[in-house]
């Protein structure tokens, strides 16, 4: 006889492992927290709301924390839209007939597969910007970002393509339609739902990756994390903060393509 | 723009592709030459490979080099111990119970939703303060006798970087734990079901059913993405820089700065992080393709 058949014990329900996961996460904390006091750090809790807003005279004003969240949602919603831009172009060559085209996207590709993202970060900010005469180290970083993940970009775009049949190519082509028309009214219209999700999960990369430009000038959520604790020394509070605040937004995001992956399977 | 493996010939888009190209190379090199009036000087990077050693009156590899091979060996070690821990890890996400299940799942989104760079920040302070001490590794490795020292030099690194080495690498490690973690999982989870039934039906309790039928199987198939996870560790341990282990970027900031040449030193710290990883995914796939052909 199965095991699985039988009636299951009390202790094997499933909200008894739900209370022992809470157990065990409490008890890590209590541990952190106990660590934290080992070395005699002072806790200050009561000064993480100024970071976000202080009232001044019934005005709310924002605090570094706030600023610093803009900017980083600012860097994900521009760099979105270039990511996509250098994604369409490089899949556009990637699949041409044309010879220098399809070389020149395999080196970008091979380029920002085989470096580090953060010595892309270093050479868009130490050389590219003053060669090519940029300004503000934010669009720099906007910059880095997106050639970083455009090269991920193309990579969904082109198996969404390929995913297309050979044959709705070729039917396209026999009923007369053109080559620009077989893309838009035969491939797009059933590339897209499959490119979809994985390009919203491009979203959730550059809100994450966005933190490694702290490195260079931009004043983003990271940046303004770490000089809040130049400032401060409240290390423990502001990380634990700050990850919360990544946390929170990655997750509702993740959540999203998920719903959105669920609901294009069940339409197809 | 049809898809598909058609023959490359030259045509419009190939002249708009070289002009682009070229009009690039040449804004590049009038700004350089004529705006920024940038005099290169390439010379400084050979003697930050490689230094003429007098005592022993050979060439001796010198701080570029050496970061280079200290972000080798934080790689090969982290994936090690994040080949351990994501095992682990993996094998609860598949398990039965509802316990290890969140266990894993907890462990898995925590760290794939925060950004790696605020994590090593955090990680780092309990690491360094709380962990490092108790281990005592560097007054451990001053202990041993030369000959054990030299072992551990070659594999860890020298034994006053030794607690900078081990605080990077299990931040890192950490890290990598959650993807492993992932591959493994897939791996188990592309174990057809039957053969998990196949088990049960001839009496194997369900360790010896993960243990003699599904990782076996799960194995082969874990291999090739734990190889890539190799480069991806290769370019992930840059990050750890951040915290200031001695690795090739940290170096690499450190002797821009000194020798203010940020263009030269960049340039050729990417090229050799590229020919590191360029040459492991090209090994990796080769020997994926003459492993395929023998399985066949």
């Amino acid at each position: 006889m199965r095991a699985s058949q039988k009636p299951l014990p009390w202790w094997r329900a499933p909200w008894v492992d739900v209370l022992q996961f809470l157990v065990l996460a409490a008890a890590l904390a209590w541990f952190a927290w106990r660590g934290a006091n080992a070395i005699d750090y002072r806790w200050q809790w009561s000064r993480v709301p100024a970071f976000f807003y202080r009232e001044i005279d019934g005005e709310i004003i924002w605090g570094p924390l706030i600023w610093g969240l803009q900017v980083t949602l600012y860097i994900a919603a521009w760099g979105l839209v270039l990511t996509l831009a250098i994604g369409l172009i490089v899949v556009i060559l990637r699949l041409s007939d044309s010879l220098s085209g399809r070389i020149l996207a395999r080196v970008y590709l091979e380029t920002i597969r085989n470096t580090p993202l953060l010595v892309q970060v270093s050479i868009f900010y130490f050389v590219l910007q003053p060669i090519l005469g940029i300004n503000n180290p934010l669009w720099t970083g906007i910059l880095c970002l997106a050639f970083f993940e455009g090269a991920f970009a193309s990579e969904i775009m082109r198996a969404a393509i390929n995913a297309v049949p050979r044959g709705q190519w070729e039917a396209a082509r026999t009923v007369g339609l053109s080559q620009i028309g077989a893309f838009r009214y035969v491939g797009l219209p059933q590339a897209l739902p499959l490119m979809l999700p994985p390009l919203t999960g491009i979203l959730v990369n550059l809100i994450k990756h966005s933190a490694i430009l702290s490195f260079i000038a931009v004043f983003e959520l990271t940046t303004e994390a770490r000089n809040l604790i130049g400032d401060t020394f409240m290390s423990f509070e502001i990380w634990f903060v700050v990850g919360a605040m990544y946390l929170a937004i990655t997750m509702t995001l993740s959540a999203g393509v998920g719903l959105l992956e669920r609901r294009i399977a069940r339409r197809r | 723009m049809t898809p598909g493996s058609r023959r490359a010939r030259f045509h419009w888009l190939d002249l708009v592709v070289l002009a682009a190209v070229a009009g690039f190379v040449v804004y590049v090199f009038y700004r350089v030459d004529s705006v920024l009036v940038y005099r290169w000087d390439w010379s400084v990077i050979p003697g930050y490979l490689f230094r003429w050693d007098e005592e022993t009156g050979t060439y001796a590899a010198n701080l570029l080099i050496r970061g280079l091979i200290t972000t080798i060996r934080i790689s090969f070690w982290a994936l090690i111990l994040a080949s351990i821990l994501g095992v682990l890890i993996g094998v609860a996400r598949t398990s039965n119970r509802l316990l290890p299940r969140l266990i894993g799942w907890g462990y898995v989104e925590f760290i794939r939703n925060i950004p790696p760079v605020p994590f090593l920040f955090l990680f780092y302070f309990f690491i360094s303060s709380q962990i490092i001490p108790l281990l005592g590794l560097r007054d451990a490795m001053e202990s041993l006798g030369p000959n054990e020292q030299a072992v551990l030099t070659f594999l860890f690194g020298p034994a006053n970087l030794i607690e900078n080495f081990a605080s990077g690498l299990i931040s890192l490690a950490m890290m990598a734990a959650a993807y492993v973690a992932e591959i493994v999982r897939a791996g188990i989870q592309s174990v057809p079901k039957g053969q998990y039934e196949a088990g049960h039906s001839i009496g194997l309790s369900r360790t010896q059913i993960l243990r003699q039928i599904v990782l076996p199987q799960a194995i082969q198939r874990v291999v090739p993405p734990l190889a890539g996870q190799f480069i991806t560790l290769i370019k992930d341990s840059s990050l750890v820089a951040l915290i200031s282990i001695q690795e090739l970027s940290f170096l690499a900031m450190e002797i821009a700065i000194s020798e203010q040449r940020f263009f030269e030193v960049w340039l050729s710290v990417g090229l050799m992080y590229f020919i590191v990883c360029y040459a492991c995914a090209l090994t990796f796939g080769w020997l994926e393709q003459r492993m395929g052909r023998h399985l066949r």
